[in-house]
């Protein structure tokens, strides 16, 4: 039988199912390493402002292949939150080792076979004890401030029995750097009855392909809801995280994607629903401008009876050279489940906007109007958080029509 | 001068007339009652005069405050001070009515909107999408609320007074009297012509018909005839002089 390794190694150049594939031996592989931050340089701030960050708030910040620690990570102790580089928690916590690469097989494709070899297991660790509701949101940010280099991640989440959890990870390049690889290997536990809210905002450049791979497993009566935006122009993401449901599990997905430049978004996810009375929702936007090219693929699979489960795919086009794929797929393997889908793409309606115009509104201020609202959807996360998605939405839609 | 005066206005809807010929002046304060049976090109008036682009000029022109805004695009025809209650506005899922109430209260210097909101019962409904699952009262009664935030010189309703009931009639005619006093111009289109009775004054009603505006009369002549004889018939009478 082969080694884990032997199976990474094998699997070095295996293509990924969907998305373009990246030849990686062009970027380069920096040495990764584990540092205490007393302060940010410019570069990372630059980057994290690209996605509402704000320095004093983060718990972790990797940049490039150097995960920092920071005063917050020491302040979430407070709340018995343990938040520490992938790569120390695996040195020093049994439990961290117990976790990691168990729910995301390394050999699963070329992205994760070289995040397994080569990825350092940098990337955040946190831990939630039971029972803990933690009040603030916890605040990662990724940022890659070089040209030409493959940043690894490897996260692992575990929020504990009747744990509550809001996590915000930004990932994003500074101005000016222009070519890269990110790879981000995610691991989300939430154990019986607990909560994890995982907020993730992107904002990369056109020279840049981001291959996150995540798996998620949610146990009796837990929730994991995700809420997923991405904004910025990119030459590729791909994407497909996995949620496993358990009895009385739900999950809620939304993706929120503004495409633009010549970048190809191949953004989906799945919610396998084991346990019965497990949900799951999908819910994706996408408003597609320039030359973008956008498959939105959800997918929902029932083994259980008395499960339930619906997908949302709408998109916009914002221009003729830009084009949105919807691919849903609902697959039911017991009788009793209820999956439906339902995908619709169109134009900005000409009566929604000479109605607003009517009213005042410019051509160009009517269709940002329109494009934010497209882009509202009540994701079941904190109005913290909820106001800094916004914040975001408003420069999208601003963005969009401009 | 008047606020607004139609010169010999023609309307196309997909290249086919649907109003032809009209001509109307009205004044600061005034109100006009527009009648008409279905079809006749009422809200297609109505959206000629706010340069809506599904209402296209083919002839005549609109002359607002002595400015030709024929050709003027309908976001300046507001800054200028037109605005129109639609008749049925479209369903705007995501966009909330908070959000469009408070960009309009920016733009027109609103300082009361919440008192506003309040008095036109409207405040339930701020955090919903716009006219999603609205009834017909909660439509109308949203429309009176984003046109009193424009603090117009001219108002058009267009059949504010359909598919509501007997209280949101009371409301919708306390809101004409409140732009008429002050000196708003209100143009009001009715089907039913219920709305007229609750209001105190009205300065002229035209009868539309087929197009063309066959009839203009005060309404102590015009409306007895109009609900006794209904439109056609009602016009031969007008016309034989009653």
């Amino acid at each position: 039988m082969l080694s884990t390794r032997e199976r990474a190694l094998s699997a070095i150049n295996k293509p990924a199912p969907y998305g373009p594939d990246i030849d990686l031996s062009k970027y380069r592989l920096d040495e990764p390493g584990v540092e205490e931050a007393s302060e940010l340089d410019s570069t990372v701030l630059n980057a994290a402002s690209r996605v509402g960050l704000e320095s004093t708030g983060l718990a972790y910040v990797q940049s490039n292949e150097r995960a920092l620690y920071t005063a917050m990570a020491k302040a979430l102790e407070k709340y018995s939150v343990l938040v520490l580089p992938t790569r120390e928690a695996l040195t020093r916590k049994p439990h961290a080792r117990s976790l990691a690469w168990k729910l995301l097989d390394p050999a699963s494709d070329k992205y994760t076979a070289y995040a397994y070899l080569y990825g350092g297991e940098l990337g955040y660790f946190i831990y939630v004890p039971p029972g803990i509701r933690v009040p603030i949101p916890i605040y990662t940010c990724l940022a890659i401030t070089t040209n030409n280099t493959i940043q690894f991640t490897h996260n692992i989440v575990y929020v504990d029995e009747g744990a509550e959890a809001h996590l915000v990870t930004g990932c994003a390049i500074p101005h000016g750097v222009k070519d890269g690889v990110h790879i981000g290997i995610s691991e989300f536990y939430v154990a019986r009855n607990a909560r994890l809210t995982f907020t993730m905002l992107h904002a990369w450049a056109e020279g840049l392909h981001v291959r996150p791979r995540t798996v998620v497993s949610v146990e009796e009566g837990g929730e994991y809801v995700s809420y997923y935006v991405t904004y910025s122009p990119v030459a590729s993401i791909q994407t497909y995280p996995v949620v496993y449901l358990g009895r009385n599990a739900r999950a809620y997905l939304a993706s929120i994607i503004a495409s633009s430049g010549r970048g190809v978004y191949d953004i989906g996810s799945k919610a396998v629903l084991e346990g019965p009375g497990s949900s799951a929702e999908s819910i994706s936007r996408v408003v597609a401008r320039d030359e973008s090219l956008v498959y939105t693929r959800a997918e929902l699979e029932a083994l259980e009876s008395d499960t339930r489960g619906h997908i949302e795919c709408l998109g916009l086009l914002l221009s003729p050279s830009a084009a949105i794929s919807s691919i849903p797929i609902i697959t039911s393997r017991k009788q009793g489940a209820i999956l439906s889908h339902e995908a619709a793409i169109g134009l900005i309606a000409d009566r929604e906007l000479d109605y607003l115009m009517s009213r005042g509104f410019t051509e160009e201020e009517a269709k940002a109007v329109l494009v934010r609202g497209f882009m509202n959807i009540d994701a079941p996360i904190p109005t913290s958080i909820k106001k800094q998605v916004d914040y975001i939405l408003d420069l999208v839609a601003k963005h969009a029509v401009g | 001068m008047p606020l607004l005066e139609l010169i010999g206005l023609s309307v196309c809807v997909d290249n086919k007339r649907i109003v032809e010929d009209a001509s109307l002046s009205l004044n600061s304060g005034e109100v006009h009652v527009i009648m008409g049976p279905n079809g006749s090109g009422k809200s297609t008036l109505l959206s000629a005069i706010m340069g809506l682009r599904n209402a296209r000029v083919c002839g005549g022109s609109i002359l607002f405050n002595g400015l030709d805004i024929t050709n003027t695009p309908s976001y300046e025809r507001a800054k200028l001070g037109i605005a129109l209650a639609h008749q049925s506005p479209p369903e705007i899922k995501g966009v909330r009515l908070r959000d469009v109430a408070s960009a309009m209260a920016k733009k027109y210097g609103c300082s009361d909107c919440t008192l506003l909101a309040k008095n036109l019962f409207v405040e339930p409904f701020m955090n919903r999408s716009l006219f999603v699952g609205f009834s017909g009262g909660e439509r109308k009664k949203t429309e009176l609320f984003l046109v009193m935030l424009q603090d117009p010189k001219l108002a058009m309703l267009d059949e504010p007074d359909s598919g509501v009931d007997v209280e949101s009639i009371e409301v919708i005619a306390r809101v004409i009297e409140s732009l008429r006093s002050r000196g708003t111009g209100v143009i009001l289109v009715t089907h039913t012509g219920a709305i007229t009775e609750k209001l105190s004054r009205i300065d002229k009603v035209h009868v539309l018909i087929d197009g063309r505006i066959a009839y203009t009369g005060s309404p102590d002549v015009v409306l007895p005839v109009v609900f006794k004889f209904g439109f056609r018939k009602g016009l031969e009478v007008l016309s034989r002089g009653v």
